[in-house]
């Protein structure tokens, strides 16, 4: 199965690490998974042969730029989507405003016969619909487990695992900096602010850090879940957000008295979508520590269903995204 | 029709008297009283009674006696429950006395625990909130036309 891969930041590069290291286990249990294209915003590089991986992360790392690679085409990106290849796998960073240029990246991908795998948040939170329909329309496979919760199994869980259940509502953790803020703050009773620095110093929180502590990251996710699993047409302007700059060491110490913990929910159901800090018993199985995401299914005939894993990190994510690869792979090798 | 109904009632002389008042008025037939004092909550004493109410003066019957006491449990479910929250911000110069009183037009707030760090600082404080079930969108409500008009920010329970 050919591959083009498009954004080589952290993600990408996890990928190609993951793909490098897995080739033996795919070639085995699968088949051959062969990258011949990669894109960053420097431009494309294709090669119908194969990019060696370990050359182009190199070649990233020490440039910055992907189009410093040899032995292989330059060309722009959209030309790069043209090229042969089964697979796009689009990567390039979340835009929650406009979802670009991913949510062209997808479109054109669908329109020059290749399946689409995706982590990107901003296309899937923005123009879900028109995603769906133009893959519909041009009879190609569309996925995106990454995009929600990392390496924790979660939309293909829904669809898949508990396919035949009605899925009542989804309530979880979906943002692992806020967790490691709220949990540090919890256990070094330590303030906001400090907690915060804390957390970019271990680069767990980027430099500027508002979309996951105000709660827009989460909202995104939820939107998604709400439109890829529930059925539902939301963006995200239809999300009550409240992120967690202003709780303070003394709100959780008073909560903890109560037997409770503060957490940042997304919560969706059929009513509302909703994200804001949320007072959490204790003993909930959605009391989860550190950088951990955790998500709860309130479905018909399983009831709850709770699943909690690793939300962030290039390689965790790098397990999602080839979890959806391998799917493809066995559908269109059928 | 017949109800099961677990009421708290104060601890006081003549309080039985106010709940057995509307019972006798709306004509339903009381076939027991079960009074638990040895299960008391505060000042406020367990009454089960078991009753035969005409079904059209049922509701008319249960406002009545929320006005003179609180009903816990009809036939077994629970009417009311708490519901805990923490609030965020300059609670005590915002008019503490305002939002409690706000608040208890829709529930009863029972407790509340105030921590101060500093008078530059914002304060931070739990509330327990006794509430009737139907109307906890009401008091979700309220809260949040509490936090833009007095910049507070409110942290509900996951329910």
């Amino acid at each position: 199965m050919d591959i083009i891969i498009l954004g080589f930041g952290v993600i990408g590069r996890g990928l190609a690490k993951v793909l490098y290291n897995k080739s033996d286990y795919l070639s085995k249990n699968y088949g051959k998974f062969n990258v011949v294209g990669i894109a960053d915003s420097s431009g494309g590089i294709y090669n119908k042969d194969g990019i060696d991986l370990l050359k182009a992360i190199e070649v990233k790392e020490k440039t910055g730029k992907i189009t410093n690679y040899k032995d292989a085409k330059k060309m722009d990106i959209l030309d790069l989507i043209k090229e042969d290849g089964d697979v796009v796998v689009e990567v390039t960073p979340s835009n929650l405003e406009t979802g670009e240029p991913a949510n062209t990246h997808i479109i054109e991908s669908f329109k020059n016969d290749k399946h689409v795998v995706t982590a990107n948040k901003g296309p899937l939170c923005l123009c879900f619909n028109e995603l769906i329909t133009t893959a519909k329309k041009y009879n190609k496979i569309f996925r995106f487990e990454a995009s929600v919760g990392g390496a924790m199994p979660i939309i293909n869980l829904a669809k898949e695992t508990l396919a035949g259940n009605e899925i009542y509502s989804i309530i979880g953790i979906l943002n692992g900096t806020t967790n490691y803020i709220l949990t540090k703050m919890e256990e070094e009773k330590i303030d906001f602010e400090t907690a915060l620095k804390e957390a970019q110093e271990l680069g767990i929180a980027e430099t500027n850090p508002s979309q996951d502590i105000d709660g827009l990251d989460t909202a995104a996710k939820i939107v998604i879940l709400a439109n890829a699993i529930m059925g539902l047409n939301k963006t995200i302007k239809d999300v009550k957000i409240k992120g967690i700059r202003r709780i303070t060491p003394e709100a959780i110490l008073l909560a903890n008295k109560r037997g409770y913990t503060i957490k940042l929910i997304g919560n969706v159901n059929r009513k509302k979508l909703i994200v804001e800090p949320t007072l959490i018993p204790k003993y909930s199985p959605l009391n989860v520590k550190g950088t951990l995401n955790v998500a709860m299914f309130e479905t018909d005939l399983a009831k709850e269903v709770v699943v909690v894993g690793r939300g962030a990190g290039p390689i965790e994510t790098s397990s999602a995204i080839l979890s959806d690869l391998i799917s493809i792979y066995k559908e269109i090798k059928k | 029709m017949r109800i099961v109904l677990d009421i708290e009632v104060r601890d006081k002389p003549g309080e039985l008297l106010k709940i057995l008042t509307p019972i006798a008025n709306l004509g339903a037939n009381i076939i027991s009283i079960i009074h638990s004092r040895e299960e008391r909550v505060g000042n406020r004493i367990p009454v089960r009674f078991v009753i035969d109410v005409e079904e059209d003066k049922f509701k008319t019957l249960i406002n009545e006696l929320e006005k003179v006491a609180i009903i816990k449990l009809i036939d077994g479910q629970k009417k009311k429950r708490y519901v805990d929250i923490v609030v965020i911000g300059h609670v005590v110069d915002t008019d503490i006395r305002d939002t409690i009183d706000r608040i208890n037009t829709i529930g009863l707030v029972e407790d509340l625990d105030l921590l101060m760090p500093h008078p530059d600082l914002e304060s931070s404080a739990t509330m327990k909130i006794l509430i009737d079930n139907y109307k906890i969108e009401e008091l979700f409500y309220l809260l949040d036309e509490l936090e833009k008009e007095k910049g507070l920010f409110f942290i509900k329970t996951l329910l």
